[in-house]
């Protein structure tokens, strides 16, 4: 039943719906695999008898006509996403011991939808990390190349995806932590826009940059999963009250388009090979018929300083929550409130998480918020304002995803250039735009993407886009 | 940029995390490292431009003034370590 795993979620939708095979049989030969290639480290926790329960529950569903949406098909939910009775770690030490006492929406609207949760996937600590190395549970491994990263944060959700471990996965993205690890491990990702899907549940790292969104096969598929994870949630002060969209239709709709190209960043791609493949997928969707259009986005190269002081004083912000007294771990060698907090958060944290704590109390402290939290801020709104501008004359931005595959795990030490793996990923975030990211060729013999940005809540073109340059290659197609 | 000693003895204070005297010396050089990208900020003049501290404008939406029971509190505060009748406990802060 192997070659069950390697369908895309629309073909097991279809095969399920016609009997084809049941969801017993899908949910027992991922589970087997998942098993055989345990030494790629993705999941953090597997719910193996949960989910053959539920698969024959689903298979009684589907029997007596009363199929849901994604009735029986598995899944994994990257362990950032609280599950009801379920540990949600976040990759940390810090919450190694943090039982859930409630479900994230995420959760929760893809359960309701019938899908079945295999297990809980890896991730760099509180999503702070670009290759899954900062993860208290151990780094993931590429599985195209295992002595490559698989990207980060939510690397053990592309590498789930790439290992045929689920049918797709969901996964968080606050700088490019869902786009980056597609771009390594081959897979299409999608951020949508900020406030589409509910952060309820999720754990915080950056709340004003934070979004939930989906790694797939696909882009049909993404948008298949999307749909079922977006919507209104009134537990969540961000979230938009707007009408979702059917994605699912308009994924296959014929739509032109008009791609914008940003000068800036086209003209400064350091690594050749990036540049034609880039040029490349761009001249297959022009021969296609969509229009292409120079654009610029002059503050652009401000936005990775910008966003190293908001997402930090954020971040220390939101970790301020573990004092080692409601969850989350408490030392044990404590005399005093102080030693609680301090020798709690001191052994709980690990090195990136306590950097990034450090560089946000820095830029929030006495005298530093004016020059560092207040400049950040006001350069958000030049990047915003530039993307306004462009989106008036084109329907969607192209640019690479990254500006290289894959590196070697343990290769990168110095953190800036770690950050500047997100260079191109994190313009979205700080505007809070719907960005996807598609395998659209190789560099060094390791899969790179091509990053598509849409206009607020038009997940639907982007991904319309995205699905048209993958009927025209397979780059994204893989066993 | 420069971070001094002082600079990490605040930060550390005010983070509640400790900084040990071995690793002191490569914090400092990840910490300059960082703010010196950060300062790459500086060549941009923003004096007229307003902080936007949220992507999205949306005004806050209520519901209606129900009570409501999503969260129980006796399974909150089993994630504790030490707590008794209902309180969570804490080292003595008054002697």
């Amino acid at each position: 039943m192997s070659e069950l795993i390697n369908l895309s979620l629309t073909d097991q939708i279809l095969g399920l719906a016609d009997k084809s095979f049941s969801s017993k049989e899908i949910t027992e030969a991922y589970l087997n695999e998942i098993k055989k290639k345990e030494s790629l480290n993705c999941f953090i926790s597997v719910f193996e008898e949960e989910s053959e329960e539920k698969a024959l529950m689903a298979d009684e569903n589907i029997a007596k006509n009363k199929a849901r949406p994604l009735e029986g098909i598995p899944i994994a939910h990257k362990d950032i996403f609280c599950i009801k009775d379920k540990k949600t770690t976040c990759g940390s030490k810090m919450l190694s011991n943090f039982i859930s006492p409630y479900s994230s929406e995420v959760f929760s609207k893809l359960d309701t939808a019938g899908a079945i949760t295999l297990g809980k996937t890896n991730m760099d600590e509180f999503a702070m990390g670009s290759s899954n190395e900062t993860s208290f549970y151990g780094n993931v491994l590429n599985p195209i190349n295992e002595k490559l990263s698989p990207g980060g944060s939510s690397g053990g959700s592309a590498a789930a995806v790439r290992a045929n471990l689920c049918s797709f996965a969901t996964a968080t993205d606050t700088g490019g932590s869902i786009r980056q690890p597609a771009s390594f491990c081959g897979v299409t990702g999608i951020k949508p826009t900020y406030g589409r899907v509910s952060r309820w549940g999720m754990i915080a790292f950056a709340s004003s940059l934070d979004q939930a969104g989906i790694i797939a096969k696909n882009a049909k598929d993404a948008a298949i999963a999307l749909k079922y994870m977006s919507g209104f949630d009134q537990k969540d002060s961000t979230s938009l009250n707007e009408e979702v969209k059917d994605l699912q239709k308009e994924v296959d709709t014929d739509q032109e388009h008009v791609i914008g190209i940003p000068k800036e960043v086209i003209e400064k791609i350091k690594n050749d090979q990036v540049r034609d493949s880039f040029r490349n997928a761009i001249s297959i969707l022009e021969k296609d018929g969509a229009k292409i259009q120079e654009i610029n986005l002059p503050n652009i190269e401000y936005s990775l300083p910008a966003y190293y002081v908001i997402a930090p004083a954020e971040c220390s912000a939101n970790l301020a929550r573990y004092d080692g007294i409601r969850f989350g771990h408490r030392s044990e060698s404590v005399s005093s409130l102080e030693d609680l907090y301090v020798n709690s958060r001191t052994e709980g944290f690990g090195r990136e998480v306590k950097n990034r704590i450090f560089i946000g109390t820095f830029c929030l402290s006495a005298g530093y918020y004016d020059a560092f939290y207040n400049k950040a801020l006001k350069i958000r709104n030049l990047i915003k304002s530039d993307f306004d501008e462009a989106f008036k004359k084109v329907s969607s931005i192209a640019m690479p995803t990254c500006s290289n595959s894959s590196f070697e795990l343990g290769s990168i030490n110095d953190p800036v250039e770690m950050y500047e793996q997100d260079i191109y990923t994190i313009p979205a975030n700080l505007a809070g735009l719907p960005a996807l990211s598609i395998p659209s060729g190789t560099v060094d013999e390791m899969p790179i993407g091509l990053q598509l940005i849409g206009n607020y809540l038009e997940e639907g073109r982007i991904l319309n886009l995205a699905n048209k340059f993958q009927k025209l290659t397979n780059f994204h197609e893989f066993k | 940029m420069k971070i001094t000693e002082q600079d990490l003895k605040n930060i550390s204070l005010l983070s509640k995390i400790k900084i040990d005297e071995e690793t002191s010396d490569s914090l400092i050089k990840d910490l300059e490292s960082i703010l010196t990208m950060v300062n790459k900020m500086d060549e941009l003049d923003t004096s007229k431009i307003n902080p936007l501290t949220h992507p999205i404008e949306n005004t806050q939406t209520l519901r209606e003034d129900i009570e409501k029971k999503d969260i129980e509190r006796e399974k909150l505060q089993e994630l504790s370590k030490e707590k008794d009748s209902g309180f969570y406990l804490t080292p003595k802060v008054i002697e």
